[in-house]
């Protein structure tokens, strides 16, 4: 890919762990790439696939979900329950033909600052490898009249 | 229409360096829907405080976006200044531009293009903001200790102290806990039940005090300031009530030879006991597994002896309370690891290796040999002492990874005791380090190595092996770097620290999270520390992670201190981040009430005028509902919503990205 | 007497003696070989049930539609081992009171009709745990592993082909017994999470949102591949994530009628390798 191909990188983080450790690589001032944008929710439990479709739709070239560490949920269990829901949306995105190198699911609690602000480095770096994802957004300019059946 | 007033404020320098906050302003001002926007050092302050007051009075702003710091830095302080200005405090959202942008990057274009799109989707999220009021729950000034040691009576006193109930539960038939396992306490040498004794006194005379010993906490429903508990007071088949504590049925009871609890197995007990002389309530219990009667329906010597009309009850039948309560504070403890799992020490399988908390009993003058040192093996007086420090804690690979805290200087004491006991006993320690932070602690060890004689031996023991009547302990002086044998008459093992094997039952059975080991987790280790994630239950003693008396008393008047203040209140106020149901959509699949992890959801009837059913649906406890939206992703039909969060303000964020 | 008489003669008697509402079951169809649902109210109605080996649709999508059982009487219904199962997971999810339902079952052995004895839902635990060792269609089964041995890029054309062709008529909506939602999330417009657009990226968003939503719900029954106008294999995506929670969290969808939802209940030890 071209030198100058900035991805897009949606991310999906809840408010007591991931968030603030992105508040915690904020206030250690560790730079990392500023690809990023991030859509903050009270819990990984609140955050539903149809965030991550929309995302891809608006353009996402790479989507991150992210929350506390499994036992250390705010609200006990959510973590939990996006996990399952994860696992399966994600066999889903893959049997579709929507690459899952492009859909990234971490842990980052809210005292790994380092750890938010690599992941976003890495990335940003994988998704440049691999280009724009165009394929997903491309699908609103296919009209059903044009396909044959 | 809505009407947005964005307010990028330049946090000095922090913002201003990276962000061209000329541009930011520019492009917001064209959005759509943005009907002021300006730029200031420090909106923080004062005057820009008022700045945004003045501009939401003068343009009736409908919602109001501040790009500075992150939500979690001033959001609180930005509420408030909405609320001030007459708009719902709700209707705030912060652009988190410096934390999340300016702080992180080094390139101004890049940095300025991202603070750009953060503010822009926040302002589409903030267009669909609702006004939302607290949610007023009101407050039961009734506390629940779940556990009886020097903790929990503690915070039972302490709350007590303040006017309000408690309701003690202790499991086992007498309060006290582990403290009243102890012969003298670290660094003061005093002894722990004359110390413990009073206060165990206190608390079961306490007029707000009610004390439920033999008793379990069954379930725990409800929320902060709402609790419903249910407690199982276990059949002690003799009537609490009733009972003088004369000991005639424990004189006269048959089976004696039960190894005791109380005494780690040092000394015996009979089948109805009080685990020990100053059990409070002095009530005994019957050991229904090892009382003759209840193993072969013959027996009851304790009933005729008993003076008493019907105080010695067989038939006695575990009972259930139920009590409302407004908080509660878990003081659940510890145990001792099991050390026999280190084969190299020879526990279990030598009589005179021993753990410290038999320690204690041997050097008690309540114990089993009135305070004596002797071995367990022949009754003889020891005159070497091996102790070794670490016999569990910080070992990866056999115990456990975290240090027992306490093990240091109870293991100096235990050497001091012996030295005062035994003038010419020596006392040879293993350690790997002498952690003696704390008031008196390092003048303590020092003592005992300088007036006591404790010898400390840095290294590990590898091996013990009984030879000629003497336990042969090898292992290394890593200060010297060579190999050490003593040969010892005793072993006294410093076990770590473990939580109490059904901790984990027990936090599911509160709701309050737990630690990789089973202790319980604290809202947060350094601000908030003796609070829990759940509202309304606190934590304090080595049920959090091991203690000493001085920090579990400490804690305990900590939690004290915030049942209190809760219980200041008739009526809570919570944040209105809660979900709620749509009525007319919901298809009642209760899939939601399943996945709640505060089983904040039940089911609704919805009947027609006549009364009969038309459906069932979800219905939300907002008192409940903590607010994290897993209902609302796990609704196929999108019927919860989460106020706040909802299904519109995060397709209005995502699309504005 | 054959399966089918008998059937009819207890369904007549259900009816007369006013132990259950509506028996729904199979009438003729519009060619010889096609069944078609009939909903017998009366006796006489009962007498023109039909029970062959072309009765192979999965009646349990009428029971949950318009409030049938609302006004908590009894409906007989005749049901394949699939529809059991999807019965079991209605219950599960509170869509179905069991004692509100008489089952006439009955199997499709080489092109005949075995009985399955029992007449309520707790009576044919053995059919709901047989789906664990049972093997899927080995043309569903070749097929989903064609596609999973293709690239991402040749799976995301295969689908966009098959997607394009959607029309959106909610055919495989209407048909499936777990689209029981009062209102469908492609019907919910504020916000509009399912594009309504006619191009192939809402065709995109409605396919997977409704096979998401299916996943560990499906009790493979066919409906919704056998009511597509423009055959879409959407078997194969609902086939994909019944693998998906069998592997992942040993879930078998339509195992037993106090199952938990899949997607409403964890375990601790649920597997996360793609997780960092």
């Amino acid at each position: 890919m071209s030198e100058s191909f900035e991805p897009k990188i949606v991310a999906f983080v809840c408010t007591y762990c991931t968030y603030a450790g992105a508040d915690l690589a904020g206030t250690s001032r560790l730079k990392y790439a500023p690809n990023v944008r991030i859509v903050r929710l009270p819990c990984t439990g609140r955050i539903s696939p149809m965030f991550i479709l929309k995302a891809l739709q608006k353009g996402a070239d790479s989507v991150l979900v992210s929350g506390c560490h499994p036992g250390d949920c705010h609200f006990a269990a959510g973590n939990y329950h996006a996990r399952r829901r994860w696992t399966v949306f994600r066999a889903l995105l893959a049997f579709t033909g929507i690459p899952e190198e492009r859909i990234r699911f971490s842990w980052v609690s809210a005292a790994e600052g380092a750890k938010f602000a690599d992941l976003i480095n890495e990335i940003t770096e994988d998704t440049k490898k691999l280009g724009p994802f165009t394929q997903y957004q491309e699908l609103q300019k296919v009209i059903e009249t044009q396909s044959s059946y | 229409m809505a009407k947005i007033g964005v307010f990028v404020c330049h946090c000095g320098e922090n913002i201003a360096s990276m962000v061209d906050t000329a541009t930011l302003v520019r492009k917001i001002s064209e959005h759509p829907g943005v009907e002021v926007c300006t730029e200031y050092k420090y909106f923080c302050s004062d005057p820009g405080q008022e700045t945004v007051k003045r501009a939401i009075r003068e343009n009736n702003l409908t919602g109001v976006v501040v790009a500075a710091c992150s939500p979690r830095m001033h959001e609180t302080t930005f509420r408030k200044a909405c609320a001030e200005a007459g708009l719902n405090p709700y209707m705030l959202e912060m652009a988190n531009i410096r934390e999340h942008c300016s702080w992180v990057h080094s390139d101004k274009e890049k940095a300025t293009e991202k603070a750009i799109e953060i503010t822009r989707s926040l302002v589409e999220k903030v267009k669909r903001n609702n006004d939302l009021k607290p949610i007023s729950v009101p407050v039961t000034r009734r506390a629940l200790v779940i556990g009886g040691g020097i903790a929990g009576i503690q915070a039972a006193l302490d709350i007590a102290g303040a006017g309000r109930e408690v309701i003690l539960v202790e499991r086992e038939p007498s309060i006290g806990g582990h403290m009243s396992q102890l012969s003298e306490t670290f660094p003061t040498l005093d002894c722990s039940q004359c110390i413990l004794t009073p206060r165990m006194v206190e608390a079961i005379q306490h007029p707000n005090i009610k004390v439920l010993t033999y008793s379990e906490v069954e379930s725990v429903d409800g929320y902060i300031g709402n609790f419903k508990v249910k407690i199982r007071k276990k059949a002690r088949y003799v009537d609490i009530n009733k009972c003088t504590g004369c000991g005639d049925c424990i004189q006269k009871c048959p089976v004696k030879k039960i190894p005791s609890e109380f005494e780690c197995g040092l000394g015996n007990r009979t089948a109805i006991y009080t685990p020990f002389a100053q059990a409070v309530p002095n009530v005994p219990v019957i050991d229904t597994t090892r009382c003759t009667y209840f193993k072969n329906g013959k027996c009851k010597i304790c009933q005729k002896t008993c003076q008493i009309e019907n105080c010695i009850d067989f038939e006695m039948q575990d009972t259930f309370e139920e009590y409302e309560i407004g908080a509660i504070v878990v003081a659940t403890g510890f145990q001792i690891q099991d050390t026999s799992l280190y084969g190299e020490y020879g526990y279990g399988k030598y009589k005179d290796v021993i753990t410290g908390l038999s320690f204690e009993r041997l050097a008690s003058a309540s114990g089993p040999t009135s305070g004596k040192i002797l071995r367990p093996s022949d009754g003889k007086e020891p005159e070497t002492i091996v102790f070794i420090q670490c016999a569990g804690s910080r070992d990866p690979s056999k115990g456990v990874k975290y240090c027992s805290k306490i093990c240091c200087m109870y293991t100096a004491k235990h050497a001091m005791l012996f030295a005062h006991k035994n003038h010419h006993g020596r006392s040879q320690i293993f350690y790997m380090d002498i952690r003696a932070a704390g008031k008196g602690y390092d003048e303590f060890t020092r003592r005992a190595i300088e007036e006591d004689g404790a010898e400390y031996l840095r290294g590990r023991v590898s091996k013990l092996y009984e030879e000629n009547g003497k336990l042969i302990v090898r292992g290394v002086d890593s200060l010297l770097g060579k190999p050490v044998e003593v040969a010892a008459d005793m072993v006294v093992l410093a076990t770590a620290i473990v939580p109490q094997p059904d901790a984990k039952e027990t936090a599911k059975k509160i709701g309050i999270g737990y630690d990789e080991y089973g202790f319980y987790n604290e809202a947060h280790l350094k601000l908030r520390p003796v609070e829990t994630a759940t509202a309304g239950i606190y934590l304090c003693g080595a049920c959090q992670s091991p203690k000493d008396i001085p920090d579990s008393v400490a804690q305990a008047s900590a939690a004290a201190a915030k049942v209190i203040g809760l219980f200041s209140r008739e009526q809570l106020e919570r944040e209105p981040v809660v979900a709620g149901v749509n009525d007319a959509t919901c298809a009642g699949c209760q899939g939601c009430i399943m996945a709640c992890p505060y089983n904040a959801i039940d089911v609704r009837d919805i009947n027609d005028r006549n009364g009969n059913l038309i459906k069932q649906v979800a219905d939300v406890n907002p008192g409940l509902c903590q607010g994290c939206g897993t209902c609302v992703t796990f609704c196929r039909s999108n019927s919860i919503d989460l106020a706040g969060f909802t299904e519109k303000q995060i397709f209005a964020e995502v699309m504005a990205l | 007497m054959g399966i089918q008489e008998q059937y009819r003669s207890e369904a007549a008697a259900l009816l007369s003696s006013g132990e259950v509402k509506l028996v729904i079951g199979f009438g003729p169809g519009s060619t010889a070989d096609r069944r078609r649902p009939l909903f017998a109210r009366t006796p006489e109605e009962a007498e023109k049930l039909v029970l062959d080996p072309a009765c192979i649709s999965n009646l349990t999508t009428y029971l949950v539609a318009g409030g049938l059982l609302s006004d908590g009487k009894k409906v007989a219904i005749f049901l394949k081992p699939d529809g059991i199962r999807s019965l079991n997971i209605l219950v599960s999810e509170c869509q179905v009171k069991p004692e509100q339902v008489v089952i006439f079952g009955y199997a499709i052995e080489n092109n005949e009709i075995r009985p399955l004895s029992g007449r309520s839902i707790g009576d044919f635990a053995e059919i709901g745990s047989k789906i664990r060792t049972a093997t899927p269609p080995p043309a569903v089964q070749k097929e989903a592993e064609r596609l999973e041995a293709m690239s991402p890029a040749e799976r995301f054309e295969f689908w966009k082909e098959q997607f394009s062709k959607c029309i959106k008529c909610y055919a495989c909506r209407q048909a499936c017994p777990m689209c029981y939602c009062r209102r469908c999330i492609v019907d919910v417009n504020q916000p509009q999470w399912v594009s309504t657009s006619s191009h192939t990226l809402g065709n995109f968003e409605w396919n997977l949102v409704r096979a998401f939503h299916l996943a560990g719900r499906c009790a493979a029954c066919g409906a919704c591949d056998r009511a597509c106008p423009v055959n879409i294999p959407l078997r194969l995506i609902n086939y994909r994530m019944g693998k998906e929670v069998k592997e992942a969290f040993d879930y078998h969808a339509g195992e037993s009628s106090d199952q938990k939802p899949v997607l409403a209940s964890f375990s601790q030890d649920d597997p996360e390798t793609f997780i960092l």
